[in-house]
């Protein structure tokens, strides 16, 4: 389970900043148009940015019920 | 004022009817379609309910058949949310929001729970009446400027829109999700399948949104 | 562009540390570090996650992805000087990614989070007849063009002041620990997030600092006009002293006083409007 998971965030973190990466460079020499950039950059920013967060996290829990009080 | 949400990128023309986008009703397309995909993939949340005075909860199942037609009615909500969203015409603008306010009820009408219902059926009468106003509104856009397109609307050759069209196309809109009417629309918001609740309050938003363009045109 | 999303978010972390800050000392107390929401969210990012039993799973990630994805458009928005429409059209979108936080986990302290939210909304958005004011006045709602009115004819700030009061308010109710954050109001946990945490609730947090900016960013250049970079993060800074000061010296309203004075403010801004319609327009 604990493996899945870090496996495909890692994944879909490294295709993120690659992404996001490569829409800025082609962008900056020109070789693409700015809302293409823009959009690459608005899918890819969050996806980076959260699945990053997943793929480095401490340790995963077991899911339980929501907090319903002290 | 012609182009308030930016220049259209790309006009898609049926005769009368037409469709565009510029930057502004595509980030609105693109919302509606987020949260339409997100109501097509999510499974509903069990709402947990606390038993006062103890650790005990429980918690509330949708069932299949339940959650099927609410899923149904999210996806006709989100489609027409979408058209109202992309559309420049006005009267189907306003055929698009009578749908949202339609679809709205039977999101939470298939809920088994007497407050909901309850909160439903006043809404319901609402967004039935509000109908009124909004169609009206259509027919003093065409008849007073001789067109319906917001493109031509837009082009400011066409003789201005009487404030008192716009002014019906707001009341219709409100009465179809938006302001005052949040109050009974809270009780709907309680009910479980937050993926389905969600593109009640979603689409109501956004035709606010879009209809702040189109009044603001012509 | 992405240097600038970073340092923006970063930027926008530390103006709410900044809040913390002022408001503890306004009540004598000695108040977390500055870079203390920077802290907060990295330390979520490092902490255990999972989806809740309860939850709506799909929902209750990709909630948080639409959190960061909208904010990442307003600013890109905003940097090339796009329509004013579109980051008020994102800003009341937030209300809809509240609602899915809170709903999506089946927690009841969310519900009341995102239910509280959604009424407020009926209050909060319609101070957006301002944003009408600005159009009026200058004729465009591109960022671009109002700055460019602004060059020609001075600041808003000066010819549009009650337009600025009713933006104030809107930029006061999205700030924590203010008058009207009766979404994460104490008695309901945390409201609205109180079942995102870990990475989603790290998300959630790049998500404010990048919201935080945008806005005040937003306010400084409809008001004030184009500033140069020095000057834009002083007076964003200044903007959050002020809008710490509200928050400290008021406490929180009930939902319903909320939302009346909200909806009083509106009022009386459509007879600003009213009143700005006749008189600019021939």
């Amino acid at each position: 389970m604990t493996g899945r998971i870090k496996r495909v965030a890692g994944r879909l973190a490294a295709c993120g900043i690659v992404a996001c990466g490569a829409a800025a460079a082609l962008y900056l020499y020109g070789m693409l148009p700015f809302w293409a950039y823009a959009a690459v950059t608005v899918l890819g920013f969050p996806a980076a940015v959260v699945a990053l967060f997943l793929w480095w996290m401490a340790d995963e829990g077991k899911e339980d019920i929501p907090f319903i009080g002290y | 004022m012609g182009s308030l949400g930016g220049i259209p990128l790309y006009v898609l023309e049926f005769g009368d009817e037409l469709v565009y986008f510029s930057p502004y009703t595509i980030t609105l397309f693109l919302l509606a379609l987020t949260f339409t995909l997100l109501a097509i993939v999510s499974r509903p949340e069990r709402q947990v309910d606390v038993a006062f005075g103890g650790d005990a909860y429980t918690t509330k199942i949708i069932s299949v058949d339940e959650m099927r037609f609410r899923r149904f009615m999210a996806i006709a909500c989100g489609l027409a949310s979408m058209g109202a969203m992309v559309t420049g015409d006005v009267f189907n603008f306003t055929l698009f929001t009578a749908m949202v306010g339609i679809t709205n009820v039977g999101i939470v009408a298939a809920v088994k729970s007497p407050h909901v219902q309850d909160a439903a059926y006043q809404y319901g009468l609402v967004a039935l009446s509000a109908t009124v106003p909004l169609f009206g509104a259509a027919a003093l856009y065409a008849a007073a400027t001789g067109s319906l397109s917001m493109i031509e609307l837009a082009k400011g050759t066409l003789p201005a829109v009487p404030l008192v069209a716009k002014a019906l196309l707001v009341i219709g809109v409100v009465g179809e999700g938006m302001a005052p009417f949040y109050a009974a629309k809270a009780e709907m918001f309680r009910a479980p399948g937050a993926p389905y609740v969600i593109m009640c309050s979603l689409s109501s938003l956004l035709i606010f949104l879009r209809v702040a363009e189109v009044v603001m045109i012509g | 562009m992405i240097a600038e999303l970073v340092l923006a978010m970063l930027f926008g972390l530390l103006l709410l540390g900044i809040h913390r800050k002022v408001i503890a000392r306004i009540q004598r107390r000695p108040g977390p570090p500055v870079w203390q929401e920077i802290l907060h969210a990295a330390k979520f990012s490092f902490k255990t996650t999972w989806v809740p039993a309860t939850a709506s799973g799909a929902l209750f990630a990709g909630i948080v992805l639409v959190a960061v994805g909208i904010w990442t458009a307003a600013f890109f928005v905003m940097m090339t000087g796009g329509s004013l429409l579109i980051i008020f059209g994102i800003y009341m979108l937030h209300k809809i990614v509240e609602h899915a936080f809170g709903l999506s986990s089946g927690s009841p302290y969310g519900k009341f989070g995102g239910v509280r939210s959604v009424i407020s909304a009926a209050s909060e958005i319609p101070l957006f007849v301002s944003v009408a004011v600005i159009g009026l006045f200058t004729g465009s709602l591109e960022l671009t063009e109002i700055t460019a009115w602004e060059a020609v004819h001075g600041p808003l700030f000066f010819t549009a002041f009650p337009a600025v009061v009713a933006m104030y308010l809107v930029l006061l109710s999205k700030m924590p620990f203010g008058p009207f954050s009766i979404v994460e109001s104490k008695e309901l946990v945390s409201g609205y997030k109180t079942e995102h945490f870990g990475a989603w609730r790290a998300g959630l947090e790049v998500c404010n600092g990048l919201k935080t900016t945008v806005l005040l960013a937003t306010f400084l250049l409809v008001f004030a006009g184009q500033l140069p970079v020095l000057w834009m993060v002083i007076g964003m800074i200044l903007l959050t002293v002020s809008l710490s000061f509200a928050c400290a010296v008021t406490p929180m309203l009930s939902p319903f006083d909320s939302v009346t004075i909200q909806s009083l403010v509106t009022a009386l801004m459509l007879v600003y409007a009213g009143i700005v319609f006749t008189g600019v327009l021939p």
